[in-house]
């Protein structure tokens, strides 16, 4: 059946590939494939947008896709070990069959991020659409003006794509900022919280901003951009809520009249400010 | 507009029973409830509100999704008969006009089909509703609050009247009426008939609560999402969901797998925004995780967040969460409650 008549079926999908992120083991990314040729072409999607990542028996959790629209055939979610569903994913083999529902919901304002400086701005593993966001602003180079990442995680083995922020951290069209929270031997980078460190690299006020991270990184970001100078119209930030339905029914995931599902999972300032409560 | 005699009725909906699936107000243990009827003389005619609201007729307690096996999933079919509910109160016909705004309309995505819910669209596209006429509504009705009433007709198929010695069906709809043309046997209605309507919609009105002007209601909501009336509000709550089952409009629901290795099935349970774990996330944030917040949920989702989205309030007055709550948290006076209350730190303009 067709994902479009029914949006409770999950679309079968091959794991290609399990790369574990951490020492601890507790992030991995998976690269998935669609079995069925049709599923692929239909599916069409934008960095921010989210899919359930079902497993058959266990149930089904949110995640927001990592992959690029422009890494063709592929999906990419990073899954931290936290509950029962992303306890069964962690048991998954390259080569086995797992469903998803999407995508689902909004995406990141590319179309006014055009010929716009973006900072991107990110912590811990909640870096997964802004991965989306960023190789595909680099895929697109010339769309976009300077862009700079502000990205910070606990210590420097939490970080995700460690390989291609190495890649990143090369070339001379991304400025990245990478900081842990604490000082550590063989760090040499930045030190300091996402906050702290977004008031010292003092991005432009004129480009636009994505945040992206826990809610409380989200929670004192923000008034940092704001001092800075940042319009509210041009702050944008992605919510995590729980799920079920992904298709604004099943009532879980609604701040205030809006459900994260639906009307989100990106939001600009300007909306949020309005939501009562939104982190 | 035809009418039928009572001694009749039976043979009436057996006629009906040839083309739907009937759902009548009966028995169902010690309470009573909406149920798919195997004979004609299950129906009690003399309930007013049954205790469980009709949305289960359509968005059952608990449904399959489809099942899995080695040979792949396995989507419910449709039933062949559509289904056709007798003796529905306007209050519960109301209802599912709303639940349709969420499930089947997709209002807010109209353009998206991905937005429609299949599950409820099989058997609500093509439902038949009697709605009858409350000639005794019950204490704990005000539906005449949101503009209803005892005898209002709005979304019926077919309106009923329990004139005594006769029921008295009018064609609302066109599927209502095309309905009505085919069935011969029933007897014209007379001017006498007509009266005695008027009269026993007179009786009704009469038991009904004076009216609330709940109007402001809405722009009220908008400034107290901070203010400490919800602490008010709440203090007695102990979230146990009554209401929210109980209730011919909550609609939230859980998704959840039943089964052993590769063989189960996906089933969707109604849920409830009363308990804790309904919005806990696997990392133990809970952005609902006090009962105060909770309970403000329910109410601004009734009151505010839904009129927000679909311009009308997520409540028919229909009285079940009055019946149903261990201990008296009364909707309509915390609707008086929020209208008469003074803001603290918001400004009143």
């Amino acid at each position: 059946m067709c994902n479009c008549e029914n949006t409770y079926i999950p679309i079968p999908m091959k794991v290609e590939k399990i790369l574990i992120e951490n020492p601890d083991r507790s992030l991995r990314t998976y690269d998935l494939s669609f079995v069925n040729e049709e599923d692929r072409k239909k599916f069409t999607y934008m960095p921010g947008q989210f899919c359930e990542f079902s497993i058959l028996g266990k149930g089904e959790s949110p995640f927001g896709i990592a992959s690029s629209p422009t890494e063709e055939g592929i999906l990419k979610f990073t899954v931290s070990r936290t509950g029962s569903v992303t306890n069964e994913i962690h048991y998954l083999q390259e080569g086995d069959i797992v469903g998803i529902r999407g995508p689902m919901g909004n995406w990141y304002p590319l179309e006014k991020l055009k010929g716009q400086d973006v900072v991107i701005i990110g912590g811990g593993f909640a870096f997964t659409t802004l991965r989306s966001m960023i190789v595909y602003m680099l895929e697109n180079r010339d769309d976009y003006g300077k862009i700079t990442v502000i990205y910070g995680a606990r210590n420097p083995d939490l970080f995700i794509y460690k390989d291609e922020l190495k890649e990143w951290d090369k070339r001379d069209d991304i400025i990245l900022h990478l900081t842990v929270d604490k000082p550590i031997k063989g760090w040499n980078k930045l030190c300091g919280f996402v906050p702290t460190i977004t008031k010292d690299v003092k991005p432009d006020p004129t480009s636009w901003c994505i945040v992206c991270g826990p809610p409380i990184m989200i929670k004192f970001t923000l008034p940092v951009l704001l001092e800075i100078g940042f319009a509210h119209d041009k702050i944008y930030t992605s919510l995590e809520r729980r799920m079920k339905c992904g298709i604004g029914k099943c009532g879980r995931c609604g701040i205030g009249s809006k459900y994260v599902c639906i009307d989100g999972p990106v939001f600009s300032y300007e909306e949020l400010k309005k939501i009562p409560d939104a982190f | 507009m035809i009418k039928i005699k009572k001694t009749g009725l039976n043979e009436f909906i057996e006629y009906l029973m040839n083309d739907y699936d009937v759902y009548g107000s009966a028995d169902v243990g010690k309470k009573t409830a909406f149920k798919k009827i195997d004979s004609a003389s299950e129906i009690r005619h003399d309930i007013t509100n049954t205790h469980l609201s009709p949305k289960d007729v359509f968005f059952p307690q608990s449904e399959v999704l489809f099942q899995y096996s080695d040979d792949g999933l396995k989507v419910p079919k449709k039933n062949e008969k559509p289904i056709a509910v007798w003796g529905m109160r306007n209050c519960d016909t109301s209802s599912l006009m709303m639940l349709n705004k969420v499930f089947g309309d997709a209002h807010q995505m109209s353009e998206k089909d991905m937005y429609k819910d299949p599950y409820w669209k099989m058997k609500y596209d093509n439902c038949l509703i009697f709605n009858q006429a409350c000639n005794e509504p019950l204490s704990t009705c005000f539906c005449n609050w949101f503009e209803g009433n005892p005898f209002a007709k709005k979304g019926a198929d077919v309106f009923v009247v329990d004139t005594g010695d006769y029921f008295i069906l009018e064609g609302i709809s066109d599927k209502g009426k095309a309905f009505l043309t085919k069935y011969k046997t029933g007897e014209d209605t007379t001017k006498a008939d007509l009266n005695k309507i008027a009269e026993l919609k007179k009786t009704a009105e009469s038991f009904m609560p004076d009216v609330v002007d709940i109007k402001p209601l809405f722009n009220k909501m908008n400034k107290i999402w901070d203010e400490p009336i919800w602490e008010e509000i709440s203090a007695k709550c102990i979230n146990c969901g009554a209401c929210t089952f109980v209730c011919p409009t909550c609609h939230c629901f859980d998704v959840s797998d039943e089964g052993k290795g590769k063989k189960g099935k996906r089933i969707r349970l109604w849920d409830s925004c009363m308990f804790q774990i309904f919005t806990r996330e696997a990392s133990g944030h809970n952005p609902r995780g006090l009962s105060t917040q909770r309970v403000r949920q329910r109410i601004m989702h009734k009151y505010n967040y839904f009129m927000d989205n679909y311009e009308q309030h997520l409540c028919t007055g229909c009285g079940r969460c009055v019946q149903v709550c261990p201990v008296n948290l009364d909707i309509r006076e915390v609707i008086k409650q929020v209208l008469d209350y003074k803001l603290v730190k918001n400004e009143d303009n």
